[in-house]
């Protein structure tokens, strides 16, 4: 497929946004990876945010016009290789309580779906999910390329406050909260495990590209992993 | 040597700095003092680095007492600020001398004050910042009681005359009107609105009381959108102005979730962040349109105004024997 061409525009008076346009999503998702990774923040570029076919670049307007920055950009998607390697893809297993109190959810969601809460689980346990980019909060795994055929609505009315690790789905995308936080997806399960770990650096082990199978458990074998952080499996 | 403030009053005030960059990628909110510029000028009339830890102080009175002698400064929005029973200037250096306690009332038309001390104050950092970020669950809130940690150098200056240091460096305060006026430009889904530059640029709109430090809301008329196709989600920056389906406009602010799918008609300019970043619930707002090259400009104006404050407040410290770190 061809690779993708770029349209930037100006994000306000500090910030600009490329998008990645003429390839498919998957091309366009890893062109827009490998952009941010060529960007690297320094003292003028600010902050960056990759997501699917779009990056945010952050700058100082003090230090470089948009101009400048936009010229910039040009040369680095220029200097990218026409072939270049696959993104870095390590497998992360995450053992997930389904349903019940971890999962408040799960029923409507398979009403929805017109399935048994059992095909919801087994279709979801039957894949593994690539890592798009992180999202809020704090570094959020944004999964997506879930395996129904309908899209899963939000909920009616936002949770005030979701426990850290409970798994979710919106659309065709899934999430796990790294942090107890407001959310307005279905949850469908929860993870024992910790994501974020503000100690260390850096707060996630995992990043954009890297793969999540979702493994059930039962309720009783929450403490066996209760608090550990994500490992990778399959580097 | 380390010294502790005795926090008398607290309120709402927690110590913060000028955020938190480099981890938007990581799904990492700026955060930081909602006022950049009333921050950076504060730790510049103490003759600190910019991005110093001071302490932000929202919609509440505050009080902090010393037993050593400190150079401390207090900006923002206006409020009466007394040092033990006699009134202090807000936007210049303030001479405190052991056993003095410095009240900052409860600001009048805008909602944050800040209080920089000369010196180091001590607050642990994450990834180089002190800023609180309620869902990392970082950050220092203030209590009544508490104690805050300094590393000075400082040592009290005298006036031959007036015995009382009195400053006047001419930092600039802004202004803070009520309707504020809000300088935008395009967004970049505004082809999408029609009839939205005009409907922003003649509208008021009011700050509703479910606004927060991650995005304010605001009552008035919504745009309407021609498209009905969902934004896939993408990186925004704070003063992203964005029309979701419901019916209030969103602010970003800057403890913003890093990415969005709604569509952004227009974007604060980063002047106007710091005006949002003082609303209150209640108050209300018009929106200018600029061109990005006329919000560049006037950035790039008042940063320099910074420097130039930065250096004179360094001459006159270097002239009263007060060590200086603004550069």
């Amino acid at each position: 497929m061809a690779p993708p061409t770029w349209q930037i525009t100006d994000f306000g008076d500090s910030a600009l946004l490329a998008k990645a346009v003429g390839s498919g999503p998957e091309h366009c998702w890893q062109a827009v990876q490998r952009l941010a990774d060529a960007l690297e923040p320094d003292d003028r570029v600010i902050d960056l945010v990759a997501t699917y076919d779009s990056l945010l670049v952050e700058f100082d307007c003090d230090e470089v016009t948009h101009t400048e920055l936009t010229e910039a950009v040009h040369r680095t998607i220029a200097a990218q290789p026409t072939t270049p390697a696959p993104l870095r893809s390590r497998a992360f297993r995450i053992p997930v309580v389904f349903g019940g109190s971890c999962g408040p959810d799960l029923p409507a969601v398979a009403e929805e779906l017109g399935i048994t809460e059992q095909d919801v689980v087994d279709a979801l346990c039957s894949r593994e999910f690539p890592v798009r980019f992180l999202g809020a909060p704090a570094g959020a795994p944004m999964l997506d390329g879930t395996p129904f055929a309908q899209p899963i609505g939000r909920c009616a009315q936002p949770r005030v406050a979701v426990e850290p690790g409970s798994v979710a789905l919106s659309g065709h995308q899934a999430v796990i909260y790294p942090v107890r936080s407001p959310g307005g997806w279905r949850l469908i399960g929860r993870t024992p495990l910790k994501l974020v770990d503000i100690a260390d650096e850096p707060y996630v082990p995992y990043q954009p590209g890297d793969r999540f199978r979702f493994v059930p458990i039962d309720a009783d074998h929450w403490s066996d992993c209760a608090a550990q952080i994500v490992e990778v499996v399959d580097a | 040597m380390p010294e502790e403030l005795q926090v008398r009053q607290a309120g709402i005030a927690a110590i913060t700095d000028l955020g938190r960059r480099g981890l938007a990628r990581r799904g990492v909110p700026v955060n930081g003092a909602a006022d950049q510029y009333s921050a950076a000028v504060a730790n510049i009339l103490v003759g600190n680095p910019r991005s110093a830890p001071l302490i932000e102080i929202t919609a509440t009175g505050f009080a902090l007492s010393t037993t050593r002698p400190v150079l401390v400064s207090v900006t923002g929005a206006p409020a009466e600020v007394t040092i033990n029973d006699r009134l202090g200037r807000m936007w210049e250096p303030l001479c405190l001398e052991p056993g003095t306690t410095i009240r900052v009332a409860a600001p009048t038309g805008g909602l944050r004050c800040y209080l920089a001390v000369h010196g180091t104050i001590d607050a642990p950092t994450v990834s180089g910042s002190c800023a609180p970020d309620s869902l990392l669950g970082v950050g220092t809130q203030l209590a009544t009681g508490a104690t805050v940690g300094l590393r000075s150098d400082y040592r009290p200056v005298d006036h031959p005359v007036f015995r009382h240091p009195l400053f006047c460096l001419g930092a600039a305060p802004p202004r803070f009107p009520d309707p504020c006026t809000i300088d935008v430009t395009d967004g970049p889904d505004i082809a999408e609105f029609p009839t939205g530059r005009e409907l922003l640029a003649s509208a008021t709109y009011a700050v509703t009381p479910r606004s927060n430090h991650i995005g304010l809301r605001l009552a008035g008329p919504m745009p309407p959108r021609l498209s009905s196709a969902e934004v896939l989600s993408r990186g925004i920056p704070v003063g992203a102005v964005e029309v979701p389906p419901s019916e209030e406009l969103l602010v970003l602010q800057r403890g913003r979730p890093v990415t969005a799918g709604y569509p952004v008609i227009a974007v604060a300019t980063k002047i106007a962040q710091d005006a949002l970043g003082q609303l209150r619930p209640g108050q209300h707002l018009r929106f200018r349109y600029r061109t990005v090259a006329d919000a560049v400009a006037m950035h790039r104006a008042r940063q320099h105004r910074l420097r130039t404050l930065a250096n004179r407040v360094c001459t006159v410290f270097a002239a009263l024997g007060i060590s200086c770190r603004t550069a």
